[in-house]
């Protein structure tokens, strides 16, 4: 313990190990507040729409109260479907710049494409993506963990002072695994330090696990990075080599084997092209417009109980058959499409293993509810809902039935359920066995590597 | 003695194991990049096509109609592909690729391929262009932060001093043999993109050259301030740790954290405006009016006097045309300059906000290289803004068209009138024509400016840190 106050203390001696440690610490702090601004952004925009999805339904509700009305005056108005806020967003922006938190729902236009806009944001910058607190966890906390530990013990070996050291008796992996503790500690404790903190600022009731959890991640992501520095320096013959070798440690798994994987996912499982399944979609459209009369009277051959007193046809019971069709038609489309995107998804899953970069990534977009599988979940939830609306709008408008006062309680209302918890959890946390194994296996290589005779030869 | 030192240098730099493995290897992902890059825009082009043409028959084939109801139908159009796009991506991904044309609605571009993409997407876009902003600087701070350190920790700089080479002859000596080696690495991936460019859009290279030629120049200009300012820390630093500790950080800095910082920072000094707010002042505007346009019923009824005074008849069931289309006319051009006003104020803050990043290249050179790489590489916002503006120009024409057909040969009071086939065929296909070389070298300019004060001032420092050296320093 003496030992290790006393690297503590060589460690804060030198003015370079405060300049990195402030400069961290100012790039947690910042990343977090903007994460959290971004959330606040999230949650004004939410209330907007659930205000706006009240006052609608007070209308409607006033109305009823009065007289029946047709059900064309309510279903024509299109109804919002809203991702709530995330749970822990100042964690991480993840996919929330990028992909729409609603979406307009309307009964005439369930098989158009997506009518769902995300805010308005300059390319560029969605390109560069955010400074948020998973930047700079994913990102640059490796850079600043590598930076104060990247001399273990190489500089040691050039100046011959690793001999004098090894000559005292001292085990090398303890000499070692204290020296990297020292280092590594006060910008471990920082990191973690910070996700608490951003986890609890302005997070969701009962989200205390997801904080925790990413508090552990961060923890074993800083771990990876430590055994790497301990390997680099079981080899490297100088402090400089070392440096380098750091460097490239962190351009292989931070830069190029995410971009890669990218790369080879996209490759291998492209997806179908989204302005074909667009024109598709219109063609089907415009066939089953054509045949619209002749699909209404086989939809009444069907369904004789929706059919309307004298079977008079009507334009909106017909736009309804014709989106059926089109439904039936899309279809097998919609599905490749859908299956090629989850192809992908589970290709990075596995593959994600590559990289504890990608892992961590991952694991904080999900533990703030801005990842993939969140959103995923909305939009299989609105695809439920379509059928929902579909199928209690439907025989009101074949059998033209008033909607009444009595009508009010079973209205179609779009509301987001979570994702179970026991999912993101396996994800997360088998992710993050990932992490400490791959840390594992780096650190015994390291320790291996570092018997006496090895050390200082 | 400046061309025997900077043999040396080259000589020293291939023999160089790091060198040696540490290019291979990106030259390799360079290449690779490229190709599959290449594969990608190759694939888009063809579905591209193919939509447009599926889309083209919808619209032929969509039956006879009211020639409203056609407006109200509409068309899809689809953002071609820049043949410079496989090499920097640039915005692309995030951009929409396609635009709903339809009456009374200017729409923004719609299905993004970032978000049919998985997350990974966020790390960035293995490009040819990713690799020579990142990692080809990293390779040059690894090979050239030992150049003088090194030799001056070793003792070797005495030596050479104490022979009476000047300082200034060996400082730009070395930065010379070290440029001729980071040449000689990039050479073959050079011709490969040559030959990707030559295969990709026969027919289109004319204005690709020019294109290319910028490329060329923004890149080398960028790639030789990385090297001037690391052989200048170089000969500065008191031994090569120290060197590599310092240029390590600035990379670091212009790679990593300096986009992110400065969309960001820019975003907040000049920021964009909510959706909400975006569509409620537009809503707004198409009400009311714009501003000393009065409201849009006021000029409605005024257009109707003005045409019933101009035709001199009491009554618009008089006119000698369908007034619906008549007035449906008058309505779409009131409707386009809210349009332009709103979408034109919206397009000017991001151009406004990558400019200002472009200028922020003064403090880390990758920004204002970035700016540079996908103006000529037609993949930045400039472009895309061009083929938004040529797809609202064709919805105007092809809305105009269709309301003058009611116009003129719709009954008034007809609403049973439809009109098919020939009246769809008039509509000519969606052609954008392409951003001219000269507009895409006047967006990149500035950029290019800044990387050519970036080279003079990183020369300038190096000329001073020649000055600095001393047998008795060394």
């Amino acid at each position: 313990m003496k030992l290790l106050f006393l690297e503590l203390r060589l460690f804060f001696a030198g003015q370079a190990t405060w300049v990195v440690l402030l400069v961290f610490a100012g790039s947690l702090i910042y990343g977090s507040g903007n994460g959290r601004r971004a959330g606040e952004a999230r949650r004004a925009s939410a209330e907007t729409i659930e205000q706006q999805n009240r006052d609608w339904m007070k209308q409607v509700s006033d109305a009823l109260e009065v007289q029946a009305i047709a059900p064309r005056q309510i279903a024509s108005r299109p109804t919002t479907a809203l991702l709530p806020p995330a749970p822990v967003p100042a964690l991480a922006v993840g996919q929330s710049d990028l992909l729409p938190a609603h979406e307009m729902i309307s009964l005439f236009r369930l098989e158009k494409p997506s009518e769902g806009k995300a805010e308005l944001e300059n390319p560029a910058r969605l390109m560069a993506g955010r400074f948020d607190l998973a930047f700079v966890l994913v990102w640059l906390f490796p850079l600043f963990l590598l930076a104060a530990a990247y001399d273990l013990c190489a500089g040691d070996r050039e100046a011959g002072t690793l001999r004098m050291i090894l000559a005292q008796g001292t085990r090398p992996w303890l000499w070692m695994g204290r020296r990297a503790l020292a280092r590594g500690a006060p910008v471990l404790v920082l990191a973690v330090g910070a996700t608490l903190a951003a986890g609890t600022m302005d997070a969701a009731e009962g989200t205390g696990m997801r904080v925790v959890l990413a508090a552990t991640v961060v923890f074993a992501y800083g771990l990876f990075w430590l055994a790497i520095a301990a390997l680099i320096n079981a080899f490297a013959r100088s402090a400089a080599a070392a440096a380098t070798a750091a460097g490239t440690a962190w351009v292989v798994f931070v830069l190029v084997l995410p971009t890669l994987l990218n790369v080879v996912v996209e490759s291998l499982h492209p997806t179908p092209s989204r302005a074909e399944l667009v024109a598709e979609s219109r063609a089907a459209a415009g066939a089953a417009e054509q045949r619209g009369n002749e699909l209404l009277s086989s939809f009444y051959r069907d369904h004789p109980e929706l059919a309307p007193p004298g079977m008079q046809v009507d334009m909106v019971s017909r736009v309804l058959a014709v989106q059926e069709e089109v439904g039936r038609a899309m279809d097998p489309v919609r599905q490749r499409f859908a299956n090629a995107f989850l192809e992908q998804q589970r290709m990075v899953d596995i593959w994600r293993y590559a990289s504890p970069a990608i892992v961590m990534h991952e694991a904080l977009a999900d533990l703030a509810g801005t990842g993939y599988w969140r959103h995923r979940t909305f939009q299989d939830q609105i695809a439920t809902f379509k059928n929902e609306l579909h199928g209690y709008y439907s025989p009101k408008f074949h059998k033209r039935l008033p909607l009444t006062k009595a009508d009010l309680a079973d209205f179609p209302a779009f509301e987001f359920v979570e994702e179970d918890s026991a999912r993101w959890t396996r994800r997360v946390t088998t992710g993050m066995a990932g992490i400490l194994v791959l840390a594992a296996l780096v650190g015994v290589a390291a320790a291996l590597r570092l018997r006496p005779s090895r050390l200082a030869a | 003695m400046m061309f025997t030192i900077a043999r040396k240098e080259f000589v020293e730099a291939l023999r160089d194991g790091r060198f040696r493995v540490g290019g291979v290897l990106v030259l390799v992902l360079l290449v690779v990049a490229g190709l599959l890059a290449r594969q990608q825009v190759d694939r888009a082009r063809v579905e591209r096509d193919a939509a447009t043409s599926l889309e083209r028959e919808n619209w032929l084939e969509q039956g006879d109609k009211n020639s409203h109801s056609a407006g109200h139908y509409g068309v899809n159009v689809f953002k071609p592909t820049s043949p410079l796009a496989f090499f920097d991506r640039g915005i692309e991904p995030f951009v929409g690729t396609a635009v709903f044309l339809e009456a009374h609605r200017q729409n923004q571009s719609a299905f993004l391929p970032a978000q049919d993409a998985t997350s990974m997407r966020r790390f960035g876009e293995l490009s040819a262009a990713l690799a020579l902003q990142m990692l080809v600087p990293l390779l040059i701070v690894l090979l050239a932060f030992g150049a003088l350190a090194g030799e001056r920790e070793s003792g070797t700089l005495r030596q050479v001093l104490s022979l009476g080479v000047q300082p200034r002859t060996l400082v730009f000596g070395k930065t010379l043999g070290l440029a001729l080696g980071v040449a000689t690495l990039l050479a073959p991936a050079a011709a490969a993109f040559a030959f990707l460019l030559v295969s990709s859009a026969p027919g289109e290279t004319s204005g690709m050259w020019m294109r290319a030629a910028g490329l060329i120049l923004v890149y080398g200009l960028y790639l030789a301030v990385l090297l001037v300012v690391s052989v200048t820390v170089s000969a500065v630093a008191r031994n090569a740790r120290t060197a590599l500790t310092v240029l390590l950080a600035f990379w670091a800095f212009n790679c990593i954290l300096a986009p992110r910082l400065a969309s960001d920072l820019v975003h907040r000094f000049l920021p964009t405006p909510k959706l909400a707010d975006f569509d409620a002042a537009m809503q707004k505007d198409l009400q009311e009016g714009l501003d000393g346009h009065g409201a849009r019923s006021v000029q409605l009824d005024n257009f109707v006097a003005r045409t019933l005074n101009e035709h001199g008849v009491s009554r618009v069931e008089e006119l000698p045309f369908n007034f619906q289309g008549h007035v449906m006319l008058e309505s779409e051009r009131m409707a386009g300059e809210v349009f332009d006003h709103h979408f034109g104020k919206l397009w000017d803050r991001i151009e406004a906000q990558d400019r200002a990043v472009g200028w922020a290249g003064i403090v880390a050179p990758m920004l204002a290289l970035r700016s540079a790489s996908t103006a000529f590489a037609g993949t930045d916002f400039g472009h895309h803004r061009h083929f938004a503006r040529a797809a609202e120009d064709h919805r105007r024409e092809f809305v105009r068209l269709l309301n003058e057909d009611l116009k003129f040969n719709a009954r008034p009071g007809d609403h049973g009138y439809t009109a098919g086939r020939e009246l769809w065929e008039k509509l000519p296909v969606f052609a954008l024509t392409p951003v001219t070389v000269g507009t895409a070298w006047g967006r990149a300019g500035s950029s290019a400016l800044v990387l050519g004060v970036w080279l003079l001032a990183g020369l300038g420092f190096l000329a001073l840190s020649a000055e600095g050296i001393r047998v008795g320093d060394a």
